[in-house]
């Protein structure tokens, strides 16, 4: 579903990607992890081309990302992300934030984007925070409502940036509590993230990069016990309390 | 020491020159802005010559006096043989100098909106314009209203120009009156009072806007 042949990518002289070969199948999901700086994030972002790469191909739902007949926006529809810092537009309600997309991109009725984002607000948990402000949520119902925006859309494809990097630890178990059923009901999911008890338990991989590049690849039991490479071992030592 | 028989006396002059600086700044407003708002869309393009034009067009009217605007409209488009009357060619320089400043006030209200916003609009398939238009204008619109209200005000004040074009506005009947009468204090203090009357709504206005905006959400 997701395939990455020999992409590299550089901001200038620093070369961001390199050689990335990663081929993500319908309904895996895929834990991104590795020190900061790694490349993580860029590596997601290519996938629904929020960074533009340098030379490699990148297919993602059979289209590929960067050729120029390419309609980025029909692409991005199958995909949804989720932020670090949520992005939740500030001035609209909870149920606007959500419906957005559906009506101005899929052309639905009102109605029925309040019923699709009703549906999803209900299974993250907060139906009732519909008319609420952004402002007035906590971190962690915030990054819910941004995952419901974006499976409003109903895509094929997740992405995670770090979902729970700016949350107060008490708030990182409902987000991830969610992703976890996500997980389980067969998204095609990628995520970059630290935390390491949900990459053990929800992952089907784990892709470990340092310096722009995937030193390891395994299923979590393997790479967790058994890491291969020396700086996976070092990183793994060093996240272990 | 105000010689209060000059507002009666003068009253048709007075009028007349008050509803033509209303007409000017009405057309300087919307004229400023729509060209503001254009210039402003071509300096955060992302197409090269566009954002060099629209710097180019900023750096150039607002570091040129008011005045010079005013006269390349007044006295230079005649040697192309396009002649403007005094207040259309007032209103017209009012308009284009005035841009430069909304241009520049609504480039920060933009600016002012954290990239994170584009990108979730971009990431769920909202085009360029789309997200500009449901997205980011409304939230730069709240940084843009001071500022915006300002160069408002400005414009108003700034009308009187017209004066000395010939632009039949209240600066061009306040010195037809003052050549009649000699009372230069009595005659320019009821013309401050007729720009007093335009722009004290305004910044009234646009105070109101503030507040409104400051507790939207």
């Amino acid at each position: 579903m997701i395939h990455f042949s020999q992409i590299n990518k550089h901001y200038g002289q620093f070369h961001v990607l390199r050689d990335i070969d990663l081929h993500i199948k319908s309904g895996e999901v895929v834990v991104v992890i590795g020190p900061s700086g790694s490349g993580k994030s860029t590596l997601l972002r290519c996938i629904n081309r929020l960074e533009t790469v340098t030379d490699g191909e990148l297919v993602v739902n059979d289209t590929k990302v960067n050729d120029k007949s390419t309609d980025i926006n029909k692409l991005r529809r199958n995909i949804g992300m989720v932020f670090q810092h949520f992005n939740l537009y500030p001035h609209m309600t909870v149920l606007d934030n959500i419906t957005l997309a559906p009506m101005k991109v899929n052309g639905m009725s009102n109605s029925e984007a309040t019923e699709i984002a009703m549906h999803y607000l209900t299974k993250v948990g907060i139906p009732d925070k519909a008319k609420s402000f952004p402002s007035q949520l906590s971190g962690g119902q915030q990054q819910r409502v941004a995952i419901a925006r974006g499976l409003a859309m109903k895509p094929q494809i997740m992405l995670f940036d770090e979902p729970t990097s700016a949350l107060d630890p008490e708030m990182v178990g409902e987000v991830l509590d969610v992703m976890k059923s996500l997980a389980k009901e067969g998204m095609t999911m990628v995520c970059v993230t630290h935390e390491m008890g949900f990459a053990r338990e929800v992952a089907d991989r784990i892709v470990f990069m340092d310096q722009g590049q995937i030193l390891e690849e395994g299923i979590p039991s393997e790479f967790f016990n058994n890491p291969q490479e020396e700086r996976a071992r070092q990183f793994l030592s060093r996240l272990n309390h | 020491m105000i010689d209060f028989t000059i507002l009666t006396t003068y009253q048709d002059e007075y009028l007349k020159g008050f509803m033509t600086t209303i007409e000017a700044s009405l057309l300087g407003l919307v004229g400023s802005f729509i060209i503001g708002v254009i210039i402003a869309v071509f300096r955060i393009s992302s197409v090269r010559p566009l954002r060099w034009f629209g710097t180019a067009y900023v750096e150039f009217l607002r570091n040129i006096p008011l005045l010079i605007t005013v006269f390349v409209f007044y006295h230079g488009l005649p040697v192309l043989h396009i002649n403007l009357s005094g207040f259309a060619s007032g209103t017209l320089g009012l308009a284009v100098y005035t841009s430069a400043f909304i241009a520049e006030a609504i480039r920060a209200g933009i600016n002012a909106v954290p990239k994170g916003q584009m990108e979730a609009g971009r990431s769920s398939g909202l085009t360029y314009i789309q997200t500009m238009r449901y997205v980011i204008l409304p939230q730069a619109i709240k940084v843009v209203i001071p500022p915006l209200g300002n160069q408002f005000i400005n414009l108003v004040k700034n009308s009187s120009i017209l004066g000395v074009v010939a632009g039949l506005d209240l600066m061009y009947f306040g010195d037809t009156i003052n050549s009649e009468t000699f009372d230069v204090f009595s005659t320019y203090i009821f013309v401050g009072l007729f720009y007093l009357v335009l722009t004290i709504p305004l910044s009234l206005f646009v105070g109101y806007l503030e507040r409104r905006l400051a507790r939207a959400y």
